[in-house]
């Protein structure tokens, strides 16, 4: 349903879903050894750990969970590893707002969002009302 | 791998309390370890928390969220909490993330920790001259 | 009822009380009264004796203190200078971090900071800090010509990645270029300890170092009365 700015010629290396609590721990332990495969440092592994953790969560909070599209792929000439969340949640009103430092409509801190855009080198989120959320993530080896 | 299942241990040493985290936590563990400590703070007295994360691969926002919130629950019921032996990795990405933690104690390894705890305690004492 | 004061030869001790002092305060630290005689002055005298010994330890110490940070100063500045040598090299290296004092570890840089070196030069500080168990690092950017706001941003994010594993982190030597680019940038600085030069830094940190082992020797000391309460 969603079209992204970054095309890729992408190997998929796994599909998951997030449905409970363990699973967002499963899923993002899998992120990690996918990124250390790469080759990423252990501080870029750490990134992208804590950038899907925070993504993951969101869609168990408010969307009642979701699919994870891991992938491998040549963007820009660097190597990406590419993590695309889907969800069929509420939607985003306010992408925005939503993207600020600080912002939950929740009891959350409000750094879920803007703080996984810091931690990635590319972040791309799109949302309709009542349909659902998707966020693409890519980190450079 | 039994995410289950684990229960994150916590031990009395004199005054302090010593909690070695070493699974990465999913939220509900996060959230019971939370009370779990605060009870045991009831329970023993203890002057002092030793939370030792050097295991730990990452900290999340919720994880985050949890170790201060610990930190300031325990303050209410006068008691200091330390965090300890966070991984390098781990702290550019909690500073990234937007996570500074402040007010919330911290330091290098058991031993230090140990000594702020002792420091603290002292401060305290001599403040109720 | 007045009290008869017994004080014999008033006049010329307390010329000689004026001397000894005019003798200390020019720098003979050796000048004693050692008065012998023994009334109700040479309470007195025996106390500003004991003052004159005080302040004769004290400086004697702060001799020994100044000479040690001069040395250790001096070997930095020869590492320092090695270091400009191979700028070149070490352009290409990472930073090199070396810890120059017990609990002290100081990262020169020199040289332009890009994002990447700076990135990995924060990394490898904070492994270093791990490492030694140093809880106190000096950053010093006495050879960095300019900043922008990405690097800038880093060396904030380094300090308190730092207070996060439980360490300090003082940044010294920004020079007026940077200071203005800093405010330009309306990057809020306020929260990080920085301090003019190396020399400032150094000092800075022993006397944290001094305040925390008092402390522990005050803790020590107060142990024992603590079961009490
Ligand atoms: N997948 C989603 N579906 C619907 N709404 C979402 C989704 N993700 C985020 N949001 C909305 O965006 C807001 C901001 O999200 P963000 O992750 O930044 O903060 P938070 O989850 O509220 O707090 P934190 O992540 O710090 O615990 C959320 O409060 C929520 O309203
Ligand atoms: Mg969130």
């Amino acid at each position: 349903m969603l079209e992204f700015t970054y095309k890729a010629h992408c190997d998929l290396l796994g599909k998951f879903k997030i449905d409970t609590e363990y699973d967002i721990v499963t899923v993002r332990q899998t992120i990690r050894q996918y990124a250390k495969d790469m080759g990423m440092g252990i501080v870029d592994q750490t990134r992208i750990t804590t950038a899907v953790s925070e993504l993951f969560r969101n869609m168990y909070n408010y969307a009642g969970g979701g699919e994870v599209l891991i992938e491998r792929g040549e963007v820009e000439n660097h190597h990406a590893l590419i993590v695309t969340c889907t969800d069929q949640g509420p939607g985003i009103e306010d992408i925005e707002l939503a993207m600020t430092d600080g912002y939950t409509s929740g009891q959350g801190m409000g750094y879920g969002l803007p703080g996984a855009k810091r931690l990635v080198d590319r972040f791309e989120i799109q949302s309709k009302l009542k349909e659902g959320t998707t966020v693409r993530m890519m980190k450079w080896k | 791998m039994n995410l289950h299942e684990k229960r994150i241990p916590i031990i009395k040493i004199h005054d302090y309390l010593i909690v070695p985290i070493q699974v990465d936590m999913h939220d509900k563990l996060a959230i019971q370890l939370q009370s779990q400590i605060l009870e045991e703070i009831a329970k023993t007295r203890a002057k002092g928390v030793l939370i030792d994360i050097s295991v730990l691969e990452m900290v999340d926002s919720f994880i985050g969220r949890m170790l201060s919130g610990m930190a300031s629950m325990a303050a209410i019921m006068d008691t200091s909490v330390v965090i300890v032996g966070m991984q390098p990795a781990v702290a550019i990405t909690l500073v990234e993330l937007g996570l500074e933690m402040p007010g919330v104690d911290t330091a290098l390894n058991m031993e230090k920790g140990m000594e702020m705890l002792e420091r603290r305690l002292n401060s305290r004492k001599t403040d109720s001259f | 009822m007045k009290e008869i004061l017994n004080i014999k030869n008033t006049k010329e001790r307390i010329d000689r009380i004026e001397d000894i002092l005019a003798s200390v305060a020019s720098g003979d630290m050796d000048a004693r009264i050692n008065s012998e005689i023994e009334d109700d002055f040479s309470g007195i005298e025996a106390a500003i004796d004991l003052l004159i010994n005080d302040l004769t330890d004290e400086l004697r110490q702060r001799e020994n203190m100044q000479k040690e940070l001069e040395n250790k100063l001096s070997k930095i500045q020869d590492q320092q200078k090695t270091i400009l040598q191979q700028q070149e090299d070490l352009l290409e290296l990472s930073s090199p971090v070396s810890k120059v004092w017990d609990n002290i570890l100081i990262l020169p840089v020199i040289g332009t900071l890009d994002s990447q070196r700076t990135q990995v030069m924060m990394e490898n500080l904070l492994q270093k800090i791990v490492e030694t168990g140093c809880t106190i690092s000096i950053l010093d950017i006495t050879g960095v010509p300019t900043v922008d706001t990405q690097v800038a941003n880093h060396l904030l994010k380094t300090v308190t990645a730092a207070r996060l594993l439980g360490a300090e982190c003082i940044i010294s030597g920004i020079s007026p270029a940077i200071a203005q680019t800093i405010v330009h940038l309306g990057i809020d600085l306020s929260a990080i300890r920085t301090k003019a030069t190396l020399q400032d830094a150094m000092i800075f940190a022993m006397k944290q170092n001094k305040r925390a082992d008092e402390v522990r020797a005050l803790g020590n000391l107060a142990l024992p009365n603590e079961k009490t309460d």
